[in-house]
């Protein structure tokens, strides 16, 4: 289990993988710029895997990539958990973050108080060995300050 | 936000991408405006052979496993044994045992977490549940929260387990071409033994939740025989000496529709038994048996098509190598009204009932005295050439096949994953919901269920089902005509909410 933290960054993707590997590099970036009590995990899990990384912290940022195919590559979306409806439907197939996160509630897991995403407009991440698109890495000082802001306005509430 | 891509007479449905994986089914039009053909893609990840040529062939455990992050085991386990027959060395009696440890465990954890919160939403809250119960709370809403601990406890321990044997639970390092890196000691056998009977009486009881919930509801019993989910394909499956299933090792047999066997083979004959169709219109590759031929989407004995996955193992099996799985096996027969069984949503009772098997196997593993002998690698000796490999990953067969220089280098790398050895019997089922449901100017609501049950029963590996954003699939249907004028469109939201304009 994850030791006690009040806010931890969970980096998402696959190195391996084209504009997938923005959470990888951000990940990297973010170990080197965050306080001692931030903790940044970069992890290629998925679905209710993520269950692992959500427990135990105030305040949980996740850095990863999306395609909506709305918006140009290296565009960076900033999402409140409630932006979005908080227990989707179902699914075809794996249950995704938010359905991993109302689970873990559900089963009184400690859960964040607060999560938020922060995610990079990719525009390919299905090919191996790709190049990261250069807007897509353009937009890591971006994505660095969203951080940093978080990050520094968090609330100072103990774990439980 | 969907993707929606119209020819003149065609129909994407495109779920945006990224979210929760990403398969699209495509509807043609006939000239009457009736449903002439539909198809689910997979997307596939590009670049595989380029990216491996040049690399050593001991890194392919790590890079397969890496590709996917949820099924890395079953990748890696295929990779070591690919590299077992690329050097020609045979692994020691013990690496062997630890090797279908780490995997049998693997398969009790997918296998559950299947079960409860990925069919869980079509079969244990219902097919016809409102959409906003239809996910993993109404799940756990009605097997109870004591339940979802359990899962989540059970999930948690068996991974230790993968952990404590293979180094890391989501990409193990573990397999080296004639053997494993690190000898399991006392301690972890212990433990091993520990969590492997609690993995038993836990998969005993999913047993009970399945005979309760679904078995006492006629109305589900009657969705699985029902036409609609019914294709009569041949069957494929690795089987042990015995023709029991194993999810390590063994040897590849093929059933006929009528259950008779029509291919038992070594695992480097594959390519005389299995080919690949390709269609014009789509980059998804459709396996089809060498013997009997494509003769397009179509089943019966005639047509090659035929299909991987839980319920073609046991299908393909003449029963299962521990008792209590045994006595599943010939219940759900039983049921079913024998064998093979036609009913792709029958999938979700094979999965329970090897999720017994695994766990039984699991145990017999744990308990063998030999599990701590130090001898557990071969060193190779052999000039590599090429090799190949399979597991049955908890998705169906799994095929590495590797050629590489004398220095032990890729020049080729070839796999064929469970959803491709799937892809043309998954086609029919998209194909069979779409006919029933969709006309000119109409799509009904009903058809975003009914496919969505369809291919989940295959629970079809997208490669690109990652994680994060929001959970739900979006789907946008657009119906147009042949000359693609948009007649109809249905869109169905995160939230679940379908809209028609």
């Amino acid at each position: 289990m994850h030791e006690c933290c009040s806010a931890r960054l969970l980096c998402l993707g696959n190195d391996l993988l084209a504009d997938d590997a923005f959470g990888y590099v951000a990940a990297e970036e973010l170990r080197q710029r965050m306080p001692y009590d931030v903790e940044v995990v970069f992890t290629a899990n998925t679905g209710i895997g993520l269950i692992d990384h959500l427990g135990q912290a105030t305040l949980l940022v996740v850095i990863d990539t999306v395609v909506t195919g709305s918006a140009d590559p290296g565009t960076v979306h900033v999402l409140d958990e409630g932006d979005l409806s908080s227990v989707p439907g179902g699914s075809p197939h794996y249950i995704g973050l938010f359905e991993t996160l109302a689970l873990g509630r559900k089963l009184e897991m400690a859960m964040p108080d607060r999560l938020v995403i922060v995610a990079v407009e990719a525009s390919d991440n299905m090919t191996l060995g790709g190049e990261m698109h250069p807007a897509v890495r353009a937009a890591l000082p971006v994505v660095l300050e969203r951080v940093t802001e978080l990050v520094s306005a968090r609330r100072k509430i103990p774990c439980a | 936000m969907s993707k929606v891509k119209v020819a003149s007479n065609r129909i994407t449905i495109d779920p945006i991408t990224r979210l929760e994986g990403h398969g699209k089914i495509e509807i043609f039009l006939n000239d009457q405006g009736k449903v002439d053909r539909a198809f689910f893609q997979v997307p596939e990840l590009r670049g595989f052979e380029q990216f491996t040529r040049g690399r050593p062939a001991e890194d392919m455990p790590q890079i397969t496993s890496r590709i996917c992050g949820v099924c890395p085991t079953a990748h890696h386990m295929a990779s070591a044994k690919t590299l077992d027959d690329l050097y020609k060395v045979d692994p020691p009696p013990t690496a062997k045992k630890i090797r279908e440890l780490v995997y049998s465990t693997f398969m009790v954890e997918d296998h559950a977490l299947h079960f409860y919160f990925l069919g869980g939403p079509d079969f244990v809250v219902g097919p016809s549940a409102p959409a906003a119960e239809r996910n993993v709370l109404g799940v756990i809403g009605k097997v109870g929260v004591e339940v979802g601990k359990k899962v989540i406890a059970m999930r948690r321990r068996l991974r230790d387990v993968i952990s404590s044997i293979g180094g890391k639970v989501v990409h193990p390092v573990l397999g080296l071409p004639g053997g494993v890196a690190k000898r399991v000691t006392p301690e972890m056998q212990a433990n091993c033994q520990e969590v492997a009977t609690d993995a038993i009486a836990f998969a005993t009881f999913t047993l009970q939740v399945f005979n309760d919930i679904v078995l006492a509801n006629k109305d589900y019993v009657n969705l699985i025989v029902s036409d609609a989910f019914t294709h009569k394909t041949y069957y494929m499956g690795q089987m042990d000496a015995n023709n029991h299933p194993n999810f390590y090792d063994g040897s590849i047999r093929v059933v006929s529709p009528e259950g008779q066997e029509v291919a038992n083979f070594a695992a480097q004959d594959y390519l005389e038994h299995v080919a690949e169709h390709v269609e014009p219109w789509s980059y998804t590759k459709f396996c089809f048996l060498k013997s009997v031929g494509w003769k397009g989407f179509t089943d019966g004995p005639e047509s090659g098509i035929y299909s991987v996955a839980p319920l073609a193992r046991l299908n393909a099996a003449d029963g299962m190598a521990t008792p209590l799985a045994q006595k599943a096996y010939e219940q759900m027969y039983e049921t079913l009204g024998g064998k093979p069984a036609h009913h792709t949503l029958a999938n979700h009772w094979a999965r329970v009932i090897e999720l017994l098997y695994a766990a039984e196997r699991m145990k017999e593993l744990a308990d063998d005295p030999e599990l701590t002998d130090p001898n557990i690698r071969t060193l190779p000796t052999e000039t590599p050439r090429e090799g190949v490999g399979i597991v049955e990953a908890p998705r169906g067969t799994l095929f590495h096949h590797y050629v590489t220089d004398d220095r032990g280098v890729i020049e080729k790398a070839n796999l064929i994953v469970a959803t491709q050895n799937n892809s043309a019997r998954i086609a029919m089922s998209v194909e069979k919901a779409a006919k029933g449901l969709v006309t000119r100017d109409k799509v009904s609501d009903g058809l975003l269920n009914m496919v969505e049950m369809a291919f989940r029963a295959y629970d079809p590996c997208h490669a690109c089902a990652t994680h994060s954003l929001p959970g739900s699939m979006p789907l946008l249907v657009s119906v147009r005509d042949k000359d693609g004028k948009p007649l109809h469109t249905l869109r169905r939201d995160f939230d679940g909410t379908v809209h028609h304009a």
